[in-house]
Protein backbone atom coordinates (compact mmCIF):
# COMPACT_ATOMS: atom_id res chain seq x y z
CA UNK A 1 0.00 0.00 0.00
CA UNK A 2 1.09 3.91 -0.74
CA UNK A 3 2.64 5.28 2.49
CA UNK A 4 0.53 8.44 1.74
CA UNK A 5 -2.67 6.63 1.44
CA UNK A 6 -1.92 4.79 4.64
CA UNK A 7 -1.20 8.54 6.60
CA UNK A 8 -4.47 9.46 4.91
CA UNK A 9 -6.54 6.37 6.66
CA UNK A 10 -4.48 6.75 9.79
CA UNK A 11 -5.73 10.56 10.13
CA UNK A 12 -9.42 9.30 9.07
CA UNK A 13 -8.86 6.64 11.95
CA UNK A 14 -8.90 9.56 14.59
CA UNK A 15 -12.84 9.92 13.15
CA UNK A 16 -13.35 6.10 13.46
CA UNK A 17 -14.27 2.98 11.92
CA UNK A 18 -18.07 2.26 11.97
CA UNK A 19 -18.31 -0.76 14.07
CA UNK A 20 -21.08 -2.59 11.40
CA UNK A 21 -18.56 -2.12 8.46
CA UNK A 22 -17.84 -5.29 6.49
CA UNK A 23 -15.54 -6.30 4.79
CA UNK A 24 -13.02 -4.14 6.11
CA UNK A 25 -10.68 -2.04 3.72
CA UNK A 26 -6.88 -3.04 3.79
CA UNK A 27 -5.94 0.49 4.71
CA UNK A 28 -8.33 0.34 7.46
CA UNK A 29 -7.27 -3.16 8.90
CA UNK A 30 -3.79 -2.46 8.50
CA UNK A 31 -4.08 1.52 10.11
CA UNK A 32 -5.91 -0.26 13.03
CA UNK A 33 -3.20 -2.86 13.72
CA UNK A 34 -0.33 0.19 13.60
CA UNK A 35 -1.82 2.98 15.06
CA UNK A 36 -3.22 0.54 18.08
CA UNK A 37 0.13 -1.59 18.60
CA UNK A 38 2.26 2.20 18.03
CA UNK A 39 -0.10 3.82 20.35
CA UNK A 40 -0.15 1.07 23.02
CA UNK A 41 3.82 0.91 22.86
CA UNK A 42 4.14 4.64 22.74
CA UNK A 43 1.64 4.87 25.99
CA UNK A 44 3.56 2.58 27.79
CA UNK A 45 7.39 3.21 26.76
CA UNK A 46 6.28 6.79 28.54
CA UNK A 47 5.58 4.98 31.73
CA UNK A 48 8.96 3.34 31.48
CA UNK A 49 10.59 6.88 31.43
CA UNK A 50 8.58 8.31 34.20
CA UNK A 51 8.88 5.22 36.45
CA UNK A 52 12.42 4.91 35.57
CA UNK A 53 12.72 8.87 36.53
CA UNK A 54 11.16 8.44 39.87
CA UNK A 55 13.42 5.70 40.36
CA UNK A 56 16.59 7.44 39.82
CA UNK A 57 14.83 10.31 42.29
CA UNK A 58 14.37 8.04 44.89
CA UNK A 59 17.50 6.23 44.85
CA UNK A 60 19.34 9.41 44.98
CA UNK A 61 16.77 10.99 48.38
CA UNK A 62 17.58 7.31 49.95
CA UNK A 63 21.76 7.91 49.07
CA UNK A 64 21.36 11.06 50.39
CA UNK A 65 19.21 9.63 53.40
CA UNK A 66 21.59 7.55 54.17
CA UNK A 67 24.81 9.49 53.97
CA UNK A 68 23.06 12.07 56.46
CA UNK A 69 22.20 9.21 58.98
CA UNK A 70 25.87 7.99 58.65
CA UNK A 71 27.65 11.23 58.99
CA UNK A 72 25.14 12.00 62.38
CA UNK A 73 26.28 8.57 63.77
CA UNK A 74 30.00 9.07 62.83
CA UNK A 75 29.43 12.17 64.53
CA UNK A 76 28.12 11.13 67.86
CA UNK A 77 30.07 7.94 67.90
CA UNK A 78 33.23 8.81 71.23
CA UNK A 79 36.41 7.85 69.88
CA UNK A 80 38.02 4.64 70.86
CA UNK A 81 41.21 3.41 70.63
CA UNK A 82 41.75 0.63 68.03
CA UNK A 83 40.65 -2.85 69.57
CA UNK A 84 43.08 -5.10 68.92
CA UNK A 85 42.69 -7.76 66.12
CA UNK A 86 40.88 -11.22 68.21
CA UNK A 87 41.95 -14.36 66.71
CA UNK A 88 39.12 -16.36 66.31
CA UNK A 89 39.88 -19.77 68.72
CA UNK A 90 39.53 -22.97 67.11
CA UNK A 91 36.35 -24.31 68.77
CA UNK A 92 36.14 -27.93 70.15
CA UNK A 93 33.77 -30.39 70.86
CA UNK A 94 34.60 -33.10 73.73
CA UNK A 95 34.35 -36.11 72.54
CA UNK A 96 31.02 -38.01 73.99
CA UNK A 97 32.16 -41.09 74.46
CA UNK A 98 35.59 -42.50 74.01
CA UNK A 99 36.21 -43.20 70.53
CA UNK A 100 38.83 -42.82 68.12
CA UNK A 101 38.96 -39.35 66.27
CA UNK A 102 37.58 -39.80 62.82
CA UNK A 103 38.91 -37.38 60.42
CA UNK A 104 37.56 -33.87 59.84
CA UNK A 105 36.97 -31.92 56.90
CA UNK A 106 39.63 -29.37 57.25
CA UNK A 107 38.55 -25.76 55.89
CA UNK A 108 40.77 -22.24 56.67
CA UNK A 109 40.81 -20.45 59.56
CA UNK A 110 37.79 -17.88 59.31
CA UNK A 111 38.43 -14.52 59.78
CA UNK A 112 35.57 -13.45 61.27
CA UNK A 113 33.50 -16.98 63.53
CA UNK A 114 30.12 -15.80 63.72
CA UNK A 115 29.56 -17.58 67.22
CA UNK A 116 25.98 -18.57 66.72
CA UNK A 117 26.81 -20.22 63.26
CA UNK A 118 29.75 -22.11 65.42
CA UNK A 119 27.06 -22.87 68.00
CA UNK A 120 24.67 -24.38 65.72
CA UNK A 121 27.49 -26.13 63.54
CA UNK A 122 29.06 -27.35 66.79
CA UNK A 123 25.39 -28.72 67.73
CA UNK A 124 25.04 -30.65 64.60
CA UNK A 125 28.32 -32.17 65.19
CA UNK A 126 27.80 -33.42 68.35
CA UNK A 127 24.52 -34.48 67.17
CA UNK A 128 26.52 -36.53 64.42
CA UNK A 129 29.09 -37.62 66.41
CA UNK A 130 26.49 -39.33 68.73
CA UNK A 131 24.78 -41.00 65.70
CA UNK A 132 27.61 -42.53 63.98
CA UNK A 133 29.00 -43.15 67.48
CA UNK A 134 32.48 -41.38 66.67
CA UNK A 135 34.26 -38.21 67.81
CA UNK A 136 34.44 -35.27 65.70
CA UNK A 137 36.70 -31.84 66.50
CA UNK A 138 36.11 -28.79 64.91
CA UNK A 139 39.45 -27.16 64.09
CA UNK A 140 37.78 -24.32 62.25
CA UNK A 141 35.09 -22.42 60.94
CA UNK A 142 35.40 -20.59 57.26
CA UNK A 143 32.75 -19.30 54.74
CA UNK A 144 32.24 -21.81 51.92
CA UNK A 145 33.08 -20.79 48.36
CA UNK A 146 30.31 -18.22 46.77
CA UNK A 147 31.47 -20.19 43.34
CA UNK A 148 29.10 -22.89 44.34
CA UNK A 149 27.31 -23.94 41.22
CA UNK A 150 23.91 -21.82 42.79
CA UNK A 151 24.26 -18.46 41.27
CA UNK A 152 26.11 -17.77 44.73
CA UNK A 153 24.22 -18.11 46.71
CA UNK A 154 24.43 -20.31 49.69
CA UNK A 155 22.98 -24.08 50.05
CA UNK A 156 20.38 -22.10 53.01
CA UNK A 157 19.23 -19.26 50.88
CA UNK A 158 18.60 -21.91 47.72
CA UNK A 159 16.35 -24.16 49.69
CA UNK A 160 14.67 -20.88 51.20
CA UNK A 161 14.08 -19.41 47.85
CA UNK A 162 12.98 -22.90 46.61
CA UNK A 163 10.95 -23.52 49.44
CA UNK A 164 9.04 -19.99 48.56
CA UNK A 165 8.26 -20.08 44.57
CA UNK A 166 7.74 -24.41 44.56
CA UNK A 167 4.04 -23.36 45.21
CA UNK A 168 3.78 -21.60 41.94
CA UNK B 1 -65.43 -33.87 31.51
CA UNK B 2 -62.90 -36.18 30.03
CA UNK B 3 -62.51 -33.93 27.51
CA UNK B 4 -62.08 -30.81 30.18
CA UNK B 5 -59.49 -33.10 31.68
CA UNK B 6 -57.48 -33.86 28.56
CA UNK B 7 -57.55 -29.87 27.91
CA UNK B 8 -56.00 -28.82 30.86
CA UNK B 9 -53.34 -31.65 30.49
CA UNK B 10 -52.20 -31.03 27.52
CA UNK B 11 -52.47 -27.29 28.49
CA UNK B 12 -50.07 -28.22 30.95
CA UNK B 13 -47.77 -30.11 28.45
CA UNK B 14 -47.85 -27.22 26.02
CA UNK B 15 -46.34 -24.69 28.65
CA UNK B 16 -44.39 -27.49 30.37
CA UNK B 17 -40.51 -27.39 29.50
CA UNK B 18 -41.17 -30.91 28.15
CA UNK B 19 -42.86 -29.07 24.90
CA UNK B 20 -40.10 -26.86 25.17
CA UNK B 21 -37.39 -29.32 25.23
CA UNK B 22 -39.67 -30.91 21.87
CA UNK B 23 -39.39 -27.37 20.49
CA UNK B 24 -35.85 -26.83 20.79
CA UNK B 25 -33.66 -29.68 21.31
CA UNK B 26 -30.01 -28.04 20.63
CA UNK B 27 -30.95 -26.87 24.21
CA UNK B 28 -29.96 -30.25 25.08
CA UNK B 29 -27.08 -30.56 23.67
CA UNK B 30 -26.08 -26.82 25.26
CA UNK B 31 -26.82 -28.42 29.02
CA UNK B 32 -25.05 -31.56 28.35
CA UNK B 33 -21.91 -28.99 27.28
CA UNK B 34 -22.71 -27.17 30.74
CA UNK B 35 -22.56 -30.48 32.10
CA UNK B 36 -19.15 -31.10 30.68
CA UNK B 37 -17.97 -27.68 32.16
CA UNK B 38 -18.83 -28.74 35.72
CA UNK B 39 -17.20 -31.76 35.19
CA UNK B 40 -13.77 -29.82 34.31
CA UNK B 41 -14.41 -27.88 36.89
CA UNK B 42 -15.04 -30.05 39.86
CA UNK B 43 -13.28 -33.24 38.88
CA UNK B 44 -10.53 -31.62 37.08
CA UNK B 45 -10.24 -28.39 38.76
CA UNK B 46 -9.97 -26.59 35.26
CA UNK B 47 -10.29 -22.62 36.80
CA UNK B 48 -13.60 -23.94 38.91
CA UNK B 49 -13.98 -20.52 40.39
CA UNK B 50 -15.07 -19.40 37.11
CA UNK B 51 -15.77 -22.19 35.42
CA UNK B 52 -18.20 -23.59 37.87
CA UNK B 53 -20.50 -20.02 37.56
CA UNK B 54 -20.50 -20.10 33.86
CA UNK B 55 -21.54 -23.77 33.12
CA UNK B 56 -24.20 -23.70 35.91
CA UNK B 57 -25.28 -19.97 34.78
CA UNK B 58 -25.34 -22.25 31.04
CA UNK B 59 -27.23 -24.57 32.69
CA UNK B 60 -30.15 -22.40 34.10
CA UNK B 61 -30.35 -20.62 30.77
CA UNK B 62 -30.82 -23.49 28.65
CA UNK B 63 -33.58 -25.09 30.82
CA UNK B 64 -36.22 -25.46 28.31
CA UNK B 65 -39.38 -23.20 29.00
CA UNK B 66 -42.20 -22.05 26.22
CA UNK B 67 -43.51 -18.84 28.57
CA UNK B 68 -41.03 -15.85 28.37
CA UNK B 69 -42.22 -15.15 31.75
CA UNK B 70 -40.94 -18.95 32.55
CA UNK B 71 -37.42 -17.87 31.22
CA UNK B 72 -34.58 -17.29 33.38
CA UNK B 73 -32.31 -15.57 30.31
CA UNK B 74 -34.43 -14.15 27.42
CA UNK B 75 -30.90 -13.95 24.62
CA UNK B 76 -33.45 -12.04 22.63
CA UNK B 77 -33.46 -8.86 24.79
CA UNK B 78 -29.44 -8.90 24.33
CA UNK B 79 -29.38 -8.01 20.81
CA UNK B 80 -31.41 -4.82 20.49
CA UNK B 81 -30.33 -1.51 20.84
CA UNK B 82 -29.88 0.43 24.26
CA UNK B 83 -32.86 2.65 25.44
CA UNK B 84 -34.88 3.73 28.55
CA UNK B 85 -37.88 1.19 26.64
CA UNK B 86 -35.17 -1.45 26.41
CA UNK B 87 -34.06 -1.24 30.00
CA UNK B 88 -37.46 -0.92 31.58
CA UNK B 89 -38.49 -3.81 29.62
CA UNK B 90 -35.59 -6.26 30.75
CA UNK B 91 -36.40 -4.66 34.77
CA UNK B 92 -39.85 -5.39 34.32
CA UNK B 93 -39.89 -8.63 32.04
CA UNK B 94 -36.81 -9.87 32.69
CA UNK B 95 -35.70 -13.04 34.73
CA UNK B 96 -33.03 -13.06 37.39
CA UNK B 97 -30.14 -13.84 34.85
CA UNK B 98 -31.15 -10.91 32.49
CA UNK B 99 -31.19 -8.20 35.74
CA UNK B 100 -27.65 -9.52 36.49
CA UNK B 101 -26.50 -9.18 32.86
CA UNK B 102 -27.03 -5.48 33.53
CA UNK B 103 -23.53 -5.64 35.47
CA UNK B 104 -21.93 -7.14 32.35
CA UNK B 105 -23.40 -4.81 29.20
CA UNK B 106 -23.46 -1.89 31.45
CA UNK B 107 -19.74 -2.53 32.01
CA UNK B 108 -19.87 -2.75 36.06
CA UNK B 109 -18.51 -5.96 36.37
CA UNK B 110 -15.22 -5.50 34.65
CA UNK B 111 -14.49 -2.36 36.26
CA UNK B 112 -14.88 -4.20 39.86
CA UNK B 113 -12.98 -6.92 39.35
CA UNK B 114 -9.98 -4.62 38.16
CA UNK B 115 -10.74 -2.86 41.20
CA UNK B 116 -10.74 -6.47 43.28
CA UNK B 117 -6.95 -7.42 41.18
CA UNK B 118 -5.92 -3.98 42.29
CA UNK B 119 -5.97 -4.90 45.72
CA UNK B 120 -4.08 -7.88 45.14
CA UNK B 121 -1.23 -6.95 42.91
CA UNK B 122 1.86 -6.18 43.42
CA UNK B 123 3.19 -3.56 41.32
CA UNK B 124 6.92 -3.66 43.04
CA UNK B 125 8.67 -5.71 40.37
CA UNK B 126 7.65 -3.40 37.78
CA UNK B 127 8.72 -0.45 39.44
CA UNK B 128 12.00 -1.76 40.16
CA UNK B 129 12.39 -2.53 36.54
CA UNK B 130 10.20 -0.65 34.33
CA UNK B 131 11.76 -2.12 31.42
CA UNK B 132 9.09 -5.11 32.07
CA UNK B 133 6.30 -2.17 30.32
CA UNK B 134 7.81 -2.98 26.84
CA UNK B 135 7.47 -6.55 27.19
CA UNK B 136 3.47 -6.32 28.54
CA UNK B 137 3.49 -3.60 25.20
CA UNK B 138 4.87 -6.52 22.97
CA UNK B 139 2.09 -8.60 24.21
CA UNK B 140 -0.48 -6.74 23.11
CA UNK B 141 0.82 -7.65 19.36
CA UNK B 142 -1.66 -10.36 19.05
CA UNK B 143 -4.20 -8.23 19.76
CA UNK B 144 -3.67 -6.21 16.86
CA UNK B 145 -2.53 -9.03 14.73
CA UNK B 146 -5.26 -11.06 15.14
CA UNK B 147 -7.33 -8.08 14.35
CA UNK B 148 -5.99 -7.82 11.07
CA UNK B 149 -6.84 -12.25 10.61
CA UNK B 150 -9.98 -11.72 11.48
CA UNK B 151 -10.32 -8.60 9.10
CA UNK B 152 -9.25 -10.61 6.07
CA UNK B 153 -11.87 -13.23 7.26
CA UNK B 154 -14.57 -10.54 6.35
CA UNK B 155 -15.37 -9.87 9.71
CA UNK B 156 -17.06 -6.52 10.78
CA UNK B 157 -14.80 -3.76 12.99
CA UNK B 158 -16.58 -4.70 16.14
CA UNK B 159 -16.46 -8.25 15.50
CA UNK B 160 -12.58 -8.10 15.04
CA UNK B 161 -12.17 -5.87 17.95
CA UNK B 162 -14.48 -8.09 20.53
CA UNK B 163 -11.95 -11.00 19.05
CA UNK B 164 -8.81 -9.63 19.09
CA UNK B 165 -9.19 -8.68 22.30
CA UNK B 166 -8.74 -12.38 23.43
CA UNK B 167 -5.40 -12.00 22.66
CA UNK B 168 -4.88 -9.54 26.04
CA UNK B 169 -5.78 -12.71 28.10
CA UNK B 170 -7.66 -10.94 30.12
CA UNK B 171 -11.23 -11.67 30.58
CA UNK B 172 -12.97 -8.60 32.10
CA UNK B 173 -11.20 -6.28 29.34
CA UNK B 174 -12.62 -8.95 26.94
CA UNK B 175 -16.50 -8.54 28.51
CA UNK B 176 -15.56 -4.71 28.74
CA UNK B 177 -14.77 -4.16 25.01
CA UNK B 178 -17.15 -6.55 23.94
CA UNK B 179 -20.02 -5.75 25.91
CA UNK B 180 -19.75 -1.97 24.00
CA UNK B 181 -18.52 -2.86 20.84
CA UNK B 182 -21.16 -5.64 20.03
CA UNK B 183 -23.98 -3.66 22.02
CA UNK B 184 -26.80 -3.53 18.97
CA UNK B 185 -23.93 -4.82 16.26
CA UNK B 186 -25.28 -6.53 13.53
CA UNK B 187 -23.72 -9.99 14.65
CA UNK B 188 -23.76 -13.38 15.48
CA UNK B 189 -21.15 -12.47 18.56
CA UNK B 190 -22.11 -11.76 22.07
CA UNK B 191 -20.09 -11.29 25.09
CA UNK B 192 -20.46 -14.41 26.68
CA UNK B 193 -18.99 -16.21 23.84
CA UNK B 194 -16.33 -13.85 23.87
CA UNK B 195 -15.80 -14.40 27.26
CA UNK B 196 -16.27 -17.81 27.13
CA UNK B 197 -13.62 -18.55 24.51
CA UNK B 198 -11.00 -15.54 27.09
CA UNK B 199 -11.49 -17.79 30.10
CA UNK B 200 -10.96 -21.41 28.09
CA UNK B 201 -7.77 -19.69 26.91
CA UNK B 202 -6.58 -18.11 30.07
CA UNK B 203 -7.63 -21.85 31.68
CA UNK B 204 -5.10 -23.45 28.99
CA UNK B 205 -2.61 -21.38 29.27
CA UNK B 206 -0.59 -23.98 31.19
CA UNK B 207 -0.96 -26.10 28.15
CA UNK B 208 -0.93 -23.08 24.67
CA UNK B 209 2.46 -21.28 26.18
CA UNK B 210 4.96 -24.07 27.02
CA UNK B 211 5.33 -25.21 23.52
CA UNK B 212 5.74 -21.54 21.90
CA UNK B 213 8.44 -20.96 24.68
CA UNK B 214 10.36 -24.10 24.00
CA UNK B 215 10.03 -23.14 20.25
CA UNK B 216 11.39 -19.98 20.11
CA UNK B 217 14.06 -20.03 23.00
CA UNK B 218 17.16 -21.82 22.84
CA UNK B 219 18.34 -23.62 25.86
CA UNK B 220 21.10 -21.55 26.33
CA UNK B 221 18.62 -18.59 26.66
CA UNK B 222 16.21 -20.25 28.95
CA UNK B 223 19.10 -21.01 31.47
CA UNK B 224 19.98 -17.40 32.01
CA UNK B 225 19.70 -16.46 35.38
CA UNK B 226 18.87 -12.31 36.35
CA UNK B 227 20.06 -10.45 38.61
CA UNK B 228 17.86 -9.82 41.97
CA UNK B 229 15.69 -6.64 41.62
CA UNK B 230 15.71 -3.85 43.98
CA UNK B 231 12.96 -3.39 46.50
CA UNK B 232 10.99 -0.09 45.96
CA UNK B 233 9.80 2.22 48.22
CA UNK B 234 6.67 2.64 50.10
CA UNK B 235 6.33 6.40 48.53
CA UNK B 236 7.03 4.91 44.84
CA UNK B 237 4.37 2.42 45.16
CA UNK B 238 1.79 4.89 46.36
CA UNK B 239 3.20 7.44 43.74
CA UNK B 240 2.92 4.50 40.98
CA UNK B 241 -0.81 4.25 40.46
CA UNK B 242 -1.65 7.75 40.64
CA UNK B 243 1.05 8.21 37.65
CA UNK B 244 -0.32 5.65 35.72
CA UNK B 245 -3.97 6.76 35.86
CA UNK B 246 -2.39 10.33 35.14
CA UNK B 247 -0.88 9.13 32.09
CA UNK B 248 -2.95 6.55 30.84
CA UNK B 249 -5.86 8.85 30.93
CA UNK B 250 -4.19 11.93 29.17
CA UNK B 251 -3.07 9.32 26.18
CA UNK B 252 -6.10 7.04 25.89
CA UNK B 253 -8.74 8.12 28.13
CA UNK B 254 -11.34 5.26 27.42
CA UNK B 255 -8.83 3.20 29.28
CA UNK B 256 -9.60 5.42 32.19
CA UNK B 257 -12.45 3.37 33.43
CA UNK B 258 -10.28 -0.11 33.68
CA UNK B 259 -7.00 1.42 34.46
CA UNK B 260 -8.14 3.99 37.10
CA UNK B 261 -10.30 0.58 38.91
CA UNK B 262 -7.20 -1.24 39.01
CA UNK B 263 -4.75 1.62 40.32
CA UNK B 264 -7.67 2.33 42.81
CA UNK B 265 -7.70 -0.95 43.99
CA UNK B 266 -3.91 -0.32 44.45
CA UNK B 267 -3.35 2.77 46.10
CA UNK B 268 -5.96 1.36 48.65
CA UNK B 269 -3.79 -1.72 49.35
CA UNK B 270 -0.06 0.43 49.32
CA UNK B 271 -1.01 3.45 51.62
CA UNK B 272 -1.68 0.76 53.83
CA UNK B 273 -4.26 2.92 55.74
CA UNK B 274 -7.86 1.34 54.53
CA UNK B 275 -7.00 -2.18 56.07
CA UNK B 276 -11.01 -2.70 55.68
CA UNK B 277 -11.85 -1.53 52.25
CA UNK B 278 -8.96 -3.82 50.80
CA UNK B 279 -10.54 -6.95 52.37
CA UNK B 280 -13.68 -5.93 51.13
CA UNK B 281 -12.54 -5.52 47.74
CA UNK B 282 -9.96 -8.39 47.51
CA UNK B 283 -12.32 -10.93 49.20
CA UNK B 284 -15.80 -9.96 49.68
CA UNK B 285 -16.17 -7.92 46.63
CA UNK B 286 -14.19 -9.88 43.83
CA UNK B 287 -16.54 -13.27 45.33
CA UNK B 288 -19.91 -11.85 44.65
CA UNK B 289 -18.63 -9.84 41.51
CA UNK B 290 -17.00 -13.28 40.17
CA UNK B 291 -20.25 -15.26 40.64
CA UNK B 292 -22.38 -12.77 39.05
CA UNK B 293 -20.03 -12.32 36.53
CA UNK B 294 -19.62 -16.40 35.91
CA UNK B 295 -23.27 -16.97 36.62
CA UNK B 296 -24.82 -14.05 34.11
CA UNK B 297 -22.08 -15.01 31.28
CA UNK B 298 -22.91 -18.47 31.01
CA UNK B 299 -26.53 -17.73 30.84
CA UNK B 300 -25.49 -16.04 27.17
CA UNK B 301 -24.21 -19.01 26.34
CA UNK B 302 -27.25 -20.04 24.46
CA UNK B 303 -27.90 -22.80 21.68
CA UNK B 304 -28.68 -20.27 19.18
CA UNK B 305 -25.12 -18.11 20.44
CA UNK B 306 -22.85 -20.69 20.84
CA UNK B 307 -23.50 -24.11 18.18
CA UNK B 308 -22.81 -21.51 15.38
CA UNK B 309 -19.98 -21.37 12.80
CA UNK B 310 -19.08 -18.28 14.30
CA UNK B 311 -18.09 -19.11 17.48
CA UNK B 312 -15.89 -21.47 16.14
CA UNK B 313 -14.39 -18.64 14.78
CA UNK B 314 -14.01 -16.73 17.98
CA UNK B 315 -12.29 -20.32 19.26
CA UNK B 316 -9.64 -20.53 16.41
CA UNK B 317 -8.88 -16.86 15.95
CA UNK B 318 -8.86 -16.51 19.75
CA UNK B 319 -5.92 -18.90 19.93
CA UNK B 320 -4.04 -17.46 17.60
CA UNK B 321 -4.35 -14.29 18.84
CA UNK B 322 -3.30 -15.74 22.41
CA UNK B 323 -0.33 -17.82 21.23
CA UNK B 324 0.81 -14.20 18.69
CA UNK B 325 0.79 -12.34 21.62
CA UNK B 326 3.02 -14.84 23.53
CA UNK B 327 5.30 -14.65 20.53
CA UNK B 328 5.48 -10.94 20.28
CA UNK B 329 6.57 -10.92 23.86
CA UNK B 330 9.01 -13.28 23.23
CA UNK B 331 9.97 -12.06 20.17
CA UNK B 332 10.98 -8.07 22.39
CA UNK B 333 12.43 -10.15 25.26
CA UNK B 334 15.16 -11.94 22.76
CA UNK B 335 15.88 -8.57 21.40
CA UNK B 336 16.45 -7.07 25.35
CA UNK B 337 18.78 -9.93 26.03
CA UNK B 338 20.81 -9.30 22.79
CA UNK B 339 21.06 -5.78 23.24
CA UNK B 340 21.76 -5.95 26.81
CA UNK B 341 24.16 -8.58 26.06
CA UNK B 342 22.95 -11.55 27.14
CA UNK B 343 21.25 -10.30 29.99
CA UNK B 344 17.73 -10.91 29.60
CA UNK B 345 15.75 -14.19 29.92
CA UNK B 346 13.75 -14.43 26.93
CA UNK B 347 11.14 -16.33 29.16
CA UNK B 348 9.69 -13.86 30.84
CA UNK B 349 8.28 -12.04 27.93
CA UNK B 350 5.44 -14.58 27.87
CA UNK B 351 4.23 -13.25 30.50
CA UNK B 352 3.36 -10.15 28.99
CA UNK B 353 0.00 -11.57 28.17
CA UNK B 354 -1.92 -10.57 31.24
CA UNK B 355 -3.39 -13.66 32.81
CA UNK B 356 -2.03 -13.04 35.76
CA UNK B 357 -0.53 -14.90 37.49
CA UNK B 358 -0.43 -17.68 35.45
CA UNK B 359 1.76 -16.68 32.69
CA UNK B 360 4.41 -15.31 35.54
CA UNK B 361 4.45 -19.04 36.82
CA UNK B 362 4.92 -20.73 33.41
CA UNK B 363 8.12 -18.29 32.83
CA UNK B 364 9.03 -19.53 36.16
CA UNK B 365 8.74 -23.43 35.42
CA UNK B 366 10.24 -22.95 31.51
CA UNK B 367 12.96 -21.28 33.20
CA UNK B 368 13.78 -24.18 35.88
CA UNK B 369 13.02 -27.29 33.75
CA UNK B 370 16.27 -25.72 31.73
CA UNK B 371 18.11 -25.26 34.91
CA UNK B 372 16.45 -26.22 38.56
CA UNK B 373 18.39 -23.07 40.33
CA UNK B 374 17.12 -20.20 37.84
CA UNK B 375 14.30 -18.21 39.83
CA UNK B 376 12.68 -16.38 37.04
CA UNK B 377 9.18 -15.57 39.25
CA UNK B 378 9.41 -12.06 40.42
CA UNK B 379 11.35 -11.04 37.06
CA UNK B 380 8.21 -12.42 35.51
CA UNK B 381 5.61 -10.68 37.24
CA UNK B 382 6.84 -7.33 36.21
CA UNK B 383 5.72 -7.96 32.29
CA UNK B 384 3.00 -9.97 33.45
CA UNK B 385 1.64 -6.89 35.61
CA UNK B 386 2.06 -4.48 32.60
CA UNK B 387 0.36 -7.07 30.23
CA UNK B 388 -2.78 -5.71 32.30
CA UNK B 389 -1.98 -2.35 31.76
CA UNK B 390 -0.85 -2.37 28.30
CA UNK B 391 -4.06 -4.91 28.14
CA UNK B 392 -6.36 -2.30 28.92
CA UNK B 393 -4.75 0.60 27.36
CA UNK B 394 -5.14 -1.61 23.95
CA UNK B 395 -8.71 -2.12 24.69
CA UNK B 396 -8.90 2.01 25.20
CA UNK B 397 -7.48 2.16 21.77
CA UNK B 398 -9.71 -0.66 20.20
CA UNK B 399 -12.71 0.89 21.63
CA UNK B 400 -11.54 4.51 20.12
CA UNK B 401 -11.34 3.95 16.73
CA UNK B 402 -14.32 1.48 16.79
CA UNK B 403 -17.42 3.73 16.49
CA UNK B 404 -20.09 1.68 18.50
Amino acid sequence: MHPLLLANQLIMLAGGIDGNKRPLDDSEKWGVTLVGLGVVIAALAILVVVIMLFGKIFDQINKNQKAKASAEAEKKKPKQAPAPVKKAPAETKPAPAAAKPAAVPAVAPAAEDDEEVIAVISAVVAMMSEQDGKTYRIKSVAKSQRNNGFGGRSAWAMDGRRQNVNPF
Amino acid sequence: MLQILQDILSGLFETSGLAGLAAEPLKLLMMCVSFLFMYLAIVKGFEPLLLLPISFGMFLSNLPAVLPEDMIFHAAYWNEPQSVEWLWKVLHDGGLLDKLYLGVKLQIYPCLIFLGIGTMTDFGPLIANPKSFLLGAAAQGGIFFTFLAAGYMGMSAAECGSIAIIGGADGPTSIYVSSKLLDGADSNLNTGTIALAAYTYMALVPVIQPPIMRLLTTEKERKIKMPQLRTPSKTEKIIFPVVVTLIVALLVPSAASLVGMLMFGNILKESGVAGRLVDTAQNALMNIVTIFLGVSVGATCTASNVANWDFIKVLILGVIAFSLGTACGLGLAKLMNWLSGGKVNPLIGSAGVSAVPMAARISQQEGAKADPTNFLLMHAMGPNVAGVIGSAVAAGVLLSVINY
